[in-house]
């Protein structure tokens, strides 16, 4: 069954394991391709990942004059293939959540691949797989359906998930406010 | 097995020409299960692969414990015996050359003989710690009284676990860190968290603490800053540093006065109710506000939480427990599971969070100053005579109890203790009141030291010897449920390193004392006696046995023998383990911290860690990843207080105190207190936050009092203009 990335933000601790995963992911050369900010550093500790969020129709591919970046079956949209790219950086200008970097020695851009070593035989990648507080989660989509009926508030104040940010994306987000919809235990 | 709703099947990945090793985490008592990717042609530890099947952390790991890999084969390893001939350079990195462990080995008895011949045999000290394997902390805690016959012996663990462990021992008659599975917690309805910043400590609870609120269920955290998982809580007790217990007493007193005590858990079960409760009613919500700054209605509010909620936890740290009234803090917060009677059943309980790897199980096995394997007490000749058979030596020959980790420093200051075998442990940074500690280890006539990295401590000794990282090496270690895990080698030691229970076996033979030790040949002999001596202990890990920890995912103690499946659960016969079967709520007078802020000092200055970075940061700190994202520490001020002080995001600061200063970099939050300044500790030197810490230490578990002190601060100097 097809799995995809999902983010609870609220989940969130900082811990930047994600990033320290990422540079374990084969093929990755130690480098990590994902991205913590802290959301308002000088008053509390709310942070939140920014990963690929591997857009149907993806910006920076559609910008690739070279057509280096190659979407792969599961959705996943690849790293620039080192024969293709030119090193002309409009994907990084393109992406809306600033999520290619350029390498300028290899003049190449590398980018979030959703492990794809991993996640074409279905297993998690890997800031989902060690991620401590499941803020990243690696799910079916009938569990993301699942969250997204948990936390339907339905109050006309609340929006805690979207269906759509730059556009169809095939990670799924869910943004902070998930709590509010919890029908407390007693 | 125990699997639970996070449990998911995922296979590894195994990557061609390697192979992966089960095995779990360096760092502290989560002992997050990993792969670790060696390279068969080079057997090289590689990498890391998450361990889907650990039933604890299903394939979840913190940064440190994702790069934990990268220190073994790190260019900073010390790789062959190091000796330095000049005794003028101790306290620096120079002077050291390269010797073989026979020049090393005939040093060191030669110095340790004569040392014991002039001086007597108690002039001789063991320092460990506890982030080795059980049978390393046995054999330690043999080789002093045995090979060097010294009463003095003690660990790293009196700045971490020690309150801990003396709260439990008061209150139920056996220290065991956590009396329910890790497995449960998420299930509970209300996660009371006292003194635990749990997200950045131990971050791999963090999935089952959310999913506590996720379900509904209520989480309390009692902590002056507003740390990642008091940020999300639904009753935030933001109480000043060191009144842990008046909150606690507090918290107790409404949960009495609004009926949620289990009168018949109580009469049955428990002794002291009627004592506490007289003891506790003048904590008010009032006065207990006015004692702890914590708003009355937060208080009200977190006790009829807890009370009403039909399984609780209440777990704490060393913010509760680094202080000089550590054993009370504990005693105080365990009395509202007592009071309540939210222990002894599944989902409810009381649990630590460990701070070193095998923070637990190293307290066990006779490294203290006062106990022998298997929790036995060393004043108890019943106790000695079971511990001298299975070492074959006469209970005259038992040494008597020694002093606790901080007071072996005020007798090396005195020339009472000549001496040091240091292992395991960096006091030089973590050690309170530094500049003090710093000059006892330099007044020292013979200092050896056993590392894998040069550390602060390291720097003191006339002698290093290349100990081997945790995947070089197998044995036990207790996680921070009482689970006890088996480590497994991933390769063989680099350079000339060695185990150090082989060293100590080694050593034992040129100090005459071979007869005891030279049979243990590997980690598995060490193991096999360690468990007889534990055995009939109140620690029994008799049953533990290698293959048996295999097969059920580890082994919770107390396990007595081979049909013992172990102890998941803690007191579920409602049976405590003092003589009458009862626990204790303890009746416990407020005191306020040793050190209250005047007109000189008006901050109170508070430590703790950041989630990159592991205890004195030996390890850590050398790790490119962690480094990059801490590479030095700086001091929590809150924005009003920085505005008073006319300082300024990142200006650097003189922080002091009666004992010392240092300067960091400013950091403005306002997830701290307005009367309070937070530094990590994890760093050397002189940016050791150590240096101004006071060592005020608790009269029963000889903690010092680390998270509070007077301090002040002023700039230092004037940020440049951009």
């Amino acid at each position: 069954m097809k799995k995809r990335l999902y983010l609870e933000l609220e989940n969130c601790i900082g811990c930047r394991s994600c990033l320290a995963a990422c540079t374990q992911c084969g093929g990755h050369e130690e480098r990590n391709r994902n991205y913590v900010y802290d959301v308002n550093p000088l008053v509390n500790r709310q942070t939140m990942p920014l990963m690929c969020l591997h857009c149907v129709n993806p910006a920076c591919a559609r910008s690739c004059p070279a057509q280096a970046i190659q979407i792969h079956e599961t959705g996943a949209v690849l790293s620039a293939l080192v024969e293709k790219c030119i090193g002309c950086q409009n994907c990084t200008i393109a992406c809306p959540y600033g999520i290619p970097k350029f390498d300028t020695e290899q003049n190449l851009m590398y980018k979030c691949d959703l492990c794809i070593d991993r996640t074409k035989d279905r297993i998690p990648p890997m800031c989902a797989s060690v991620c401590p507080s499941n803020t990243l989660q690696w799910l079916t989509d009938e569990e993301i359906e699942n969250k997204r009926n948990q936390f339907n508030l339905d109050n006309g104040k609340w929006v805690t998930s979207l269906p759509y940010l730059e556009s169809e994306t095939n990670v799924k987000v869910n943004l902070p406010g998930i709590l509010q919809g919890i029908t407390k235990l007693y | 097995m125990q699997r639970d709703k996070f449990f998911k099947e995922v296979e590894n990945v195994l990557h061609p020409n390697e192979t992966l090793v089960k095995t779990h985490c360096a760092y502290c008592g989560m002992q997050c299960g990993m792969n670790l990717r060696v390279n068969r042609a080079t057997n090289k530890v590689i990498g890391v692969e998450p361990r889907y099947d650990w039933p604890v952390t299903v394939g979840k790991m913190c940064p440190k414990g994702v790069t934990a890999y990268q220190q073994t084969n790190h260019d900073d390893r010390i790789l062959t015996p190091l000796i330095r001939d000049d005794a003028s350079l101790k306290g620096t990195k120079e002077g050291f050359r390269e010797a073989s462990w026979d020049e090393a080995y005939d040093l060191i008895a030669k110095k340790f003989s004569a040392l014991q011949k002039k001086y007597g045999k108690d002039a001789l000290s063991v320092f460990s710690g506890v982030s080795m394997t059980n049978e390393k902390c046995y054999l330690t805690g043999k080789f002093a009284r045995v090979a060097l016959g010294t009463r003095y012996i003690d660990y790293n663990g009196r700045f971490c676990m020690s309150s801990a462990a003396g709260g439990f021992l008061r209150s139920f008659g056996v220290d065991r860190g956590s009396t329910l599975p890790w497995t449960d917690i998420h299930e509970t309805d209300c996660l009371f968290l006292a003194g635990s910043n749990t997200a950045e400590c131990h971050p791999t609870s963090m999935f089952r603490v959310w999913n506590v609120q996720e379900r509904g269920g209520y989480i309390i955290v009692a902590d002056p800053r507003e740390t990642p998982v008091a940020r999300r809580a639904d009753v935030h007790l933001d109480l000043r540093p060191g009144t842990d217990l008046a909150l606690a007493n507090g918290i107790l007193n409404e949960l009495i006065q609004n009926g949620y005590a289990d009168e018949e858990f109580i009469n049955y079960h428990t002794n002291g109710f009627e004592e506490t409760k007289e003891l506790v009613k003048e904590f008010t919500p009032e006065y207990t506000s006015e004692l702890t700054g914590v708003a009355p209605e937060k208080i009200i509010r977190a006790a009829e939480i807890y009370g009403k909620a039909p399984n609780a936890v209440v777990m704490f740290a060393r913010g509760i427990e680094q202080q000089h009234k550590g054993v009370d803090n504990v005693s105080g917060y365990t009395n509202m599971a007592l009071v309540t009677g939210k222990i002894g059943r599944p989902k409810s309980g009381v649990a630590t969070f460990t701070g070193q790897g095998n923070g637990q199980g190293g307290r066990e096995h006779g490294q203290k100053a006062d106990l022998l394997p298997g929790y036995r007490k060393i004043t108890n000749p019943e106790h000695v005579k079971e511990v001298c058979n299975v070492w074959n030596i006469t209970p005259e020959e038992m040494p008597k109890p020694g002093v606790s980790a901080y007071e072996m420093f005020e007798l090396m200051e005195q020339k009472t203790i000549r001496g040091l075998y240091l292992l395991c442990s960096n006091p030089a940074v973590s050690a309170p009141n530094l500049n003090f500690v710093r000059s006892a280890m330099k007044n020292l006539d013979f200092m050896l030291c056993s590392d894998f990295y040069l550390s602060e401590s390291a720097e003191f000794a006339d002698v290093i010897l290349p100990s081997v990282t945790w995947s070089e090496d197998e044995g036990t270690v207790t996680n921070l449920e009482g689970r006890i895990i088996k480590i497994n080698k991933a390769q063989e030691p680099i350079g000339e390193s060695k185990p150090d229970w082989q060293m100590q076996v080694e050593l034992a033979e040129r100090l005459g004392r071979g007869r005891y030790f030279s049979h243990m040949k590997t980690a598995k002999d060490v193991a096999d006696e360690f468990r007889l001596a534990s055995k009939g202990g109140n620690a029994d890990y008799y049953g533990a046995t290698w293959d048996k920890i295999d097969k059920q995912d580890g082994v919770f103690w107390p396990c007595k023998d081979e049909n013992d499946k172990g102890t998941p659960h803690m007191f579920l016969d409602k049976k405590f383990y003092h003589a009458d079967g009862k626990a204790k709520i303890c009746a416990l007078p407020y005191r306020p911290p040793a050190e209250e802020p005047d007109d000189k000092y008006p901050l109170r200055l508070t430590t703790g860690r950041v989630v990159y970075h592991y205890l004195s940061g030996n390890q850590t700190r050398r790790i490119q990843f962690l480094r990059d994202m801490c590479p030095e520490p700086y001091v929590e001020v809150h924005p009003d207080t920085a505005k008073k002080y006319n300082m300024d995001h990142e200006d650097k600061v003189r922080l002091y105190t009666r004992r010392g200063e240092a300067i960091y970099k400013v950091k403005i939050t306002e997830a701290i207190r307005e009367d309070t300044v937070f530094v990590p500790y994890h760093f050397g030197h002189e940016q050791s936050i150590n240096l101004l810490t006071i060592a005020a230490l608790d009269p029963i578990s000889r903690m010092p009092e680390f998270k509070v002190c007077a301090a002040q601060m002023e700039k230092v100097e004037i940020k440049k203009v951009q």
